[in-house]
């Protein structure tokens, strides 16, 4: 039973973390109907800017939590920041075309790859403790750490889900990905949504990074894991679905937990693979796709 | 058939020269740049025969690295002769990626595409974790006869040519047409009776027999190979070369393939980074040379059959 817990509580911590990045994903194919290879890279400059900032500002005096919600400032702000660069000197030339806008981001990847290699060193970094200590639920152990990434990843999905369901911005997201044209023939101003979505998904990626920071080895490349993985999720759920990209995340998380406990890492990545495949065989467009 | 003739003229002095470069050549440092500029060449022109029907594989990797995997077993463990090794291997590349393309070919876009993503790195922690193939380190020792030795970049730069001939044979064709009809609408091919399921897994085998058939080359060229060598950053870079060199025309991938490989090679002389200048060339390419270095310059070699679809619509 202890066993079980513990699992259902990685795969909570795990998923949480899957949810947002995948939920940005999803948010960008919906809208402006690419596939952006660069969000990884938008994550990972935000956990760069965490794990690099953070214990200088623990070293100037400042306390953990004040040093950990500067740095993520700082985090979201760059994340942000190379989003729009990239959508105003990129996307927005190339949205709805899937194959020039892919080979663009991958454009942008290799360059990243090599930007962030020459900022910030190839060298892993481990960053202070910010909030200490364990919570015990029936026998599991949950690090403080963990508990606060995952209750803010639920909190920004469920926003996200609500916002996307009352207010204007959403309605209007929604309409861009269910008919642009129709969309704009009502007064949506396509452009501006497509931005605003941009930044939003960007968003959800820099919070993931820098609520990621604290808790796991940060290198230039972690982008390219969590992207794979992101991508597997929205492929099973469904790309431009939001409970699609939700629904797939736990999956993923799931099986990595489960695999991951009771054979090994690299098994449960094949494990994963051999399951979007037999996903792909039934419903090729994901089991939530509108397509 | 004065076109026709033009044609052959061109494969036959182009071919020619190459392979006529590669068995001149003596210095071993510009033999193995020469080599790479053959492979990657072959890489490039096996995405952009998919890209044809509107699909961008990025499999490729996978796909390149079974084939390096495959030549490099039957080489080592099997003792299964260079010449014997090397179509085979692109023989196991074709029937496994007719497989992985019968399912996945079923979605289309960006799920095509993500998958094959997947599978690359899928397809990595397979080689790592099977011991007769090296694990992570990798495998070492795949040497081609003592007596081809001094013949290797001929040999490779040959086989290139044929295969990139091969390609460019089967553009040409009627099933070359059927792949640009596929990309322009595939509900019209259908409805003429064209089985554009089967067409497009046919097309994704044989530019992936041409993928295998590059990976064992590489394999027998470096004599060693290992997981990280086929990660989707080879993709990536196909498509660099693809972009850059320009996408509709056939030599697109070939030029791309010289002028990349030639510009990484000073740039890491020079002590720049390969993945900054690879990425810078793609968006350069992507956002002020849409039609590639080939469309920037003018109507050099012969166009291709899909910009005459496209002038052709045009004048429409």
């Amino acid at each position: 039973m202890q066993h079980v817990i513990q699992l259902g509580a990685t795969a909570l911590q795990i998923g949480a973390v899957y949810i947002l990045f995948s939920l940005g994903l999803t948010l960008i194919f919906g809208v402006m109907r690419i596939v952006n290879f660069v969000h990884g890279h938008i994550f990972a400059i935000a956990a760069l800017v965490v794990a690099s900032l953070l214990p200088r500002l623990v070293e100037g005096g400042f306390a953990a939590p004040t040093a950990y919600v500067l740095a993520s400032l700082a985090g979201i702000g760059a994340a942000l920041g190379l989003g729009a660069l990239i959508y105003f000197f990129g996307f927005r030339h190339f949205q709805r075309d899937l194959v020039g806008s892919f080979i663009l981001s991958i454009g942008f990847v290799l360059m990243l790859d090599g930007v962030l290699l020459s900022l910030f060193g190839g060298s892993v970094r481990g960053v202070p403790e910010i909030f200490p200590g364990t919570l015990s639920v029936a026998g599991a152990q949950i690090t403080m750490q963990r508990l606060f990434l995952c209750a803010v990843a639920f909190l920004m999905a469920a926003i996200l889900y609500w916002a996307l369901a009352h207010t204007k911005l959403g309605k209007a997201l929604r309409a861009v990905a269910y008919d642009h044209e129709a969309a704009m023939m009502v007064g949506v101003p396509y452009g501006r949504i497509a931005f605003l979505g941009f930044l939003i998904a960007s968003f959800l990626a820099a919070l993931a990074g820098a609520l990621l920071a604290p808790v796991t080895i940060v290198s230039p490349v972690i982008g390219t894991d969590y992207l794979i993985k992101g991508f597997i999720a929205v492929i099973i759920g469904g790309l431009g679905s939001v409970p699609g990209a939700i629904l797939g995340s736990f999956f993923v998380a799931c099986i990595e937990t489960v695999g991951g406990y009771y054979l090994d890492s690299s098994y449960a990545s094949i494990a994963i693979f051999t399951l979007v495949i037999v996903v792909l065989l039934f419903w090729p467009k994901g089991v939530l796709g509108r397509g | 058939m004065d076109n026709k003739r033009k044609t052959v003229l061109h494969w036959g002095l182009g071919g020619g020269a190459a392979i006529l470069l590669s068995l001149v050549l003596t210095d071993p440092y510009l033999r193995s740049v020469l080599t790479l500029m053959a492979i990657s060449a072959l890489l490039a022109a096996s995405l952009r025969f998919v890209m044809l029907m509107g699909e961008l594989n990025f499999a490729l990797a996978a796909f390149a690295g079974l084939g390096a995997y495959a030549a490099g077993y039957m080489n080592t463990a099997l003792s299964v002769p260079f010449v014997l090794a090397l179509p085979l291997a692109g023989l196991f590349t074709a029937v496994a990626s007719a497989l992985f393309g019968a399912i996945t070919l079923r979605a289309k876009g960006p799920y095509f595409l993500l998958i094959g993503f997947t599978f690359t790195e899928a397809v990595r922690v397979v080689y790592s974790k099977i011991p007769a193939l090296g694990g992570t380190s990798g495998m070492i020792g795949i040497y081609p006869p003592l007596s081809l030795d001094d013949w290797m970049a001929g040999i490779v730069v040959a086989t290139s040519v044929i295969l990139l001939l091969g390609l460019f044979a089967a553009e040409r064709s009627d099933f070359g047409r059927i792949l640009l009809a596929i990309r322009e609408n595939e509900n019209v091919a259908r409805s003429v009776g064209v089985n554009t399921y089967l067409c497009k897994v046919i097309a994704m085998s044989c530019a992936c027999f041409v993928a295998g058939v590059a990976g064992g080359l590489h394999a027998f060229v470096n004599t060693v190979i290992s997981p990280g060598d086929f990660s989707y950053l080879l993709a990536a870079f196909a498509l660099a070369y693809v972009k850059v060199g320009g996408e509709n025309y056939f030599l697109g991938p070939i030029v791309g393939a010289v002028v990349l490989v030639a510009l990484s090679h000073y740039a890491i002389g020079l002590g720049g980074s390969e993945h900054f200048l690879y990425g810078g060339a793609i968006i350069v390419a992507v956002l002020l040379m849409p039609s590639g270095i080939l469309g920037a310059f003018g109507k050099v070699g012969p166009r291709s059959v899909e910009t005459k679809v496209r002038a052709a619509r045009h004048a429409v």
